[in-house]
């Protein structure tokens, strides 16, 4: 199966930009408990631009601990922040996340943690197939986002350092 | 601010090369202070460039693709504005165009100013060092924060970036350390990379949050939709773009593609030729002014997001008009062409650059943008080594760009100088001191002869002169026929062969010639000898193009005669071969004549290999010719750079391999010699420190096995190899001869 393959790609590549990477089943319990595992204490705020079926986050939206309308301080001091991806890419272990009237940009540059949730239906092989009509029925032709590949990493200081001024971690959620 | 430049010399003051002067101090600096880190950091990218565009598996196609978008678009420009002017408009974005860097930051201020910013956050732009913009905003009471670290780095310490993609590469953790220990005056400990980024992310996290514009670049726009690529790794770029309501891109006009859908083209080759990275860490596609609501995260009440694109002309349409320069617009700014070059790793942009351009394609983007040929002096460091030519990804062929700099700069500063026309006809030279050559080695090395040519050509002293060979080749060969009648041939022969005398052959190195003759006859191949003539190799080398084309013409009429009787051509001189199959294209007009020569001529090894791969028999007899040796010798091989441009820097270890040989080979890209480079008295510390690099990898070879035996092709790789290590070093197939 082709889409299995691609899964399987995806992960590895994730996986070598040392960003962590797991699968979890289709369903809100399961993204709940995956979600609030990785996240660890803390308050964690979340946007999601209707790209991963809004349905599967009802669970984890209800949890206290999760502010989908952050106010402005809130916003500055975000340390962990979880976002739904538009798609993956196989060949790199990239997550394709909007930048629209949802807050996934701002949640997914400023936080220390990203967690970005991403549908394995939307895998596609390689970064240009993102600006092709044949994928994801144009999606990426279409809006403002980000490739993300692994955290955000600088080598200006001497050696590769994680965590910039972006993310220093980035956890991938694959629903299966 | 001196911090670490001891010295007298500070990077700024020397970022101008319009006087030698300046040039030669920069060089200097540049190798005491910043060499070190340089080489590491740029042989990392290298290495890691090869790395990532081996797994591209269409790399070659893809670089023809973006070859041809970026052609097309420079065609297409005035139309493409258009498109680009309206697209952003309908959305709500302003364009500006402008013609001059005054008019370019002049506008700048203003939407600074109208928006009452105080502070401002920028993101690395090339283009914004070009306008200058921090120093005019910075004038009229605006604060600009550098949110890249590199460019934070810099702007500590006032210096202009030495590589357009990692601007403080010349800075070793420990320079750093020192810098922001004597600059922030701080307790904190700083004395690693993680403390050093926690230092700067939490400087910068403060000034992110309370600016009031971010500025970027742009390394990519499309027409169609309007909309910018911005590729990063450390997240500044996401935060200047999302956080305060007012952005302005800078661009130059040629960033501009017809479409959005390009963008899949460029991605991925500009990733993996930048930073040797499948993508970085962020590639973002922005649409501005963006979706998102305002954040006011600043305390501002700011309600709506503005866009402006600064379109910056500065000279670039008059490239367009440049049948030479305008090449140098096709350019991405990946910087392969700086982390695969010899002299870039060796003295960085510093020195091999300007005011913000580097390296070997910064001559012409300075040159293009100043207005001032002057300002591309820093050109005379591409020794036309070639080795960016493969790894470009839009296929630019940088030394000629600078060789067409030196020789305007040469016209310019009225012709060519005695020192060029010393290095630029080395036939005549050759042939004169070949009528005594003995009489001519011995003046070449008195003391009273070198100060001479070091005053009158700049032909460094401490160099020793390349020898004249006692015989020329034509006079051995002649001696040799008479007692030799060739061998009959080999059935499977496809063509006759020919031995091409060229001028560094036969004087210099007659037995290179006759251990080539000899080889092929011993392996019943027989070959005869041309006739001497002039390639305009060295000619070109010096910028004196008028002079290399003649001799191009001359000479390719003559091969081109040959390539039609049936003749394949053998060259024993790398840097001759690879006029003929590289630098000939540009050289002559006919198209045909190059063809048939690249098609036609080999190093003598490349062609003993393919003929070996075609025909399993020669093949298989090869090992059992060879003569019993107590113990077989162990190779060290270093191939010439413009060999391993043109395909043939595999062929020789290939071969060795085939006769059951073990052999190690280099990894250094140039041996730093480069023909009349090393020679020079203003470069000769230069080709010294790249030789070093080379030397340091043979000595480890040598450490190992004391007799191992080491192989170069090009004469002034072995010249160079022979200064560093004083060890006797032979052209391949003078391995062969005494093998056979
Ligand atoms: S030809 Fe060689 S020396 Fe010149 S820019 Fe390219 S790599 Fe550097
Ligand atoms: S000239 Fe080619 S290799 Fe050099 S920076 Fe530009 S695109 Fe990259």
């Amino acid at each position: 199966m082709p889409g299995t393959d691609l899964i399987e790609r995806f992960l590895a590549a994730a996986a070598s930009t040392t960003a962590s990477v797991e699968t979890v089943q289709r369903d809100d319990e399961a993204l709940n408990d995956a979600l609030l595992r990785s996240a660890g204490d803390g308050p964690i705020i979340f946007a999601s631009a209707g790209d991963v079926d809004p349905n599967l986050f009802s669970r984890f939206r209800e949890n206290e601990k999760v502010i989908s309308h952050p106010t402005i301080d809130e916003m500055k001091t975000i340390r962990v922040g979880v976002t739904d991806a538009f798609c993956g890419i196989a060949s790199t272990g990239s997550v394709c996340v909007s930048i629209g009237r949802e807050l996934n940009g701002p949640v997914s540059s400023l936080t220390r943690k990203h967690i970005a949730v991403l549908d394995g239906n939307t895998i596609v092989p390689r970064p240009r197939d993102v600006f092709s009509e044949e994928y994801l029925g144009g999606k990426g032709l279409r809006r403002s986002f980000s490739f993300i590949t692994g955290p955000s990493a600088t080598a200006d200081m001497g050696p590769l350092v994680r965590g910039v001024h972006g993310p220093g971690k980035l956890h991938i959620i694959v629903l299966v | 601010m001196r911090d670490n430049y001891p010295d007298e010399i500070h990077p700024r003051e020397v970022a101008n090369k319009s006087s030698k002067e300046s040039l030669q101090k920069a060089i200097r600096m540049a190798l005491r202070i910043e060499s070190d880190a340089l080489r590491l950091n740029t042989q990392t990218f290298n290495a890691n460039r090869y790395t990532a565009v081996g797994k591209l598996e269409d790399y070659e196609e893809l670089k023809d693709r973006a070859r041809e978008i970026k052609e097309s678009s420079i065609r297409n420009l005035p139309d493409l504005i258009e498109r680009l002017t309206r697209a952003v408009e309908s959305r709500g974005g302003r364009v500006f165009l402008a013609k001059t860097k005054k008019e370019a930051t002049d506008y700048i201020q203003s939407v600074c100013q109208s928006s009452g910013a105080r502070l401002v956050v920028k993101a690395k732009s090339i283009t914004s060092e070009e306008i200058g913009i921090n120093h005019v905003l910075q004038d009229v009471g605006i604060e600009v924060a550098e949110t890249d670290l590199a460019e934070f780095i810099l702007q500590v310490s006032n210096e202009q970036p030495s590589h357009i993609v990692a601007p403080a590469i010349h800075r070793s953790r420990e320079r750093i350390s020192k810098l922001f220990k004597e600059h922030f005056k701080t307790e904190k400990s700083l004395d690693t990379g993680e403390e050093l980024t926690e230092f700067a992310r939490d400087i910068l996290r403060e000034k992110f949050l309370a600016a009031d514009v971010g500025i970027t670049g742009a390394n990519l726009v499309s027409a169609d939709e309007g909309t910018i690529l911005l590729v990063e790794s450390e997240g500044n770029i996401r935060l200047t773009t999302q956080l305060p309501a007012v952005h302005i891109a800078i661009a130059g006009i040629e960033k501009i593609i017809p479409s959005r859908k390009n963008f899949g083209t460029f991605i991925e080759l500009l990733a993996a030729s930048g930073t040797g990275q499948p993508l970085s860490s962020y590639t973002n596609i922005l649409e501005p002014p963006l979706d998102l609501p305002v954040l006011n995260l600043n305390g501002r009440e700011d309600t709506k997001r503005e866009f402006h694109l600064v379109l910056l002309d500065n000279g670039r349409m008059k490239m367009r008009e440049d049948p030479d320069l305008k090449e140098a617009l096709y350019c991405v700014r990946c910087s392969a062409c700086m982390n695969v070059c010899a002299t870039f790793q060796a003295v960085g942009g510093h020195a091999f650059g300007g005011e913000c351009y580097t390296g070997g394609i910064g001559g012409a983007w300075t040159v293009g943008t100043t207005g001032k040929l002057e300002d591309g002096r820093f050109a005379e460091l591409c020794t036309g080594c070639t080795r960016c030519v493969p790894n470009c990804p839009v296929r630019i062929d940088i030394p000629r760009l600078n060789t067409v700099i030196k020789e305007r700069l040469m016209k310019s500063e009225g012709g060519a100088s005695l020192e060029k026309r010393f290095f630029g006809n080395f036939s005549a030279m050759a042939k004169f001191a070949s009528l005594a050559p003995t009489l001519s080695n011995w003046i070449n090395n008195l003391s009273a002869s070198r100060t001479i040519l070091e005053n009158v050509a700049s032909v460094d002293k401490r160099r020793k002169l390349p020898s004249f060979s006692k015989k020329t080749l034509v006079r051995e060969y002649e001696e040799y026929r008479k007692k030799n009648a060739p061998p009959f041939g080999s059935q499977a022969m496809p063509r006759r062969l020919v031995l091409f005398a060229d001028v560094f052959t036969n004087y210099q190195n007659a037995k290179v010639g006759m251990a080539t003759v000899r080889v092929f006859e011993k392996l019943d191949l027989p070959i005869t000898l041309s006739k001497v003539m002039d390639d305009g190799r060295s000619a070109q080398s010096q910028g004196l193009l008028d002079s290399a084309r003649k001799s191009a013409v001359r000479l390719a009429v003559y091969l081109k005669k040959l390539i039609d009787d049936g003749v394949d051509i053998i060259v024993a001189e790398p840097s001759v071969l690879s006029m003929f199959r590289l630098d000939y294209g540009r050289l002559l007009d006919a198209e045909g004549v190059f063809s048939a020569l690249k098609s036609h001529t080999f190093d003598p090894v490349e062609w003993l290999n393919g003929f070996a791969d075609r025909n399993s028999d020669f093949a298989n007899r090869l090992e059992s010719r060879m003569k019993p040796a107590a113990r077989p010798p162990e190779i060290f091989y270093h191939a010439h750079c413009q060999m391993k441009t043109i395909g043939a820097g595999t062929a020789a270890p290939e071969f060795f391999r085939r006769l059951g040989l073990k052999v190690e080979t280099s990894n250094v890209e140039c041996c730093g010699m480069a023909g009349s480079f090393g020679y020079k008295k203003e470069y000769y510390d230069i080709s010294k420190n790249i030789g070093r690099d080379l030397g340091r990898q043979i000595e480890k070879s040598i450490q190992s096995n004391a007799s191992v035996i080491v192989l170069a092709s090009g004469t002034s790789c072995r010249e160079q190899i022979h200064g560093e290590l004083s060890r006797n070093v032979q052209h391949p197939i003078e391995l062969i001869d005494e093998l056979l």
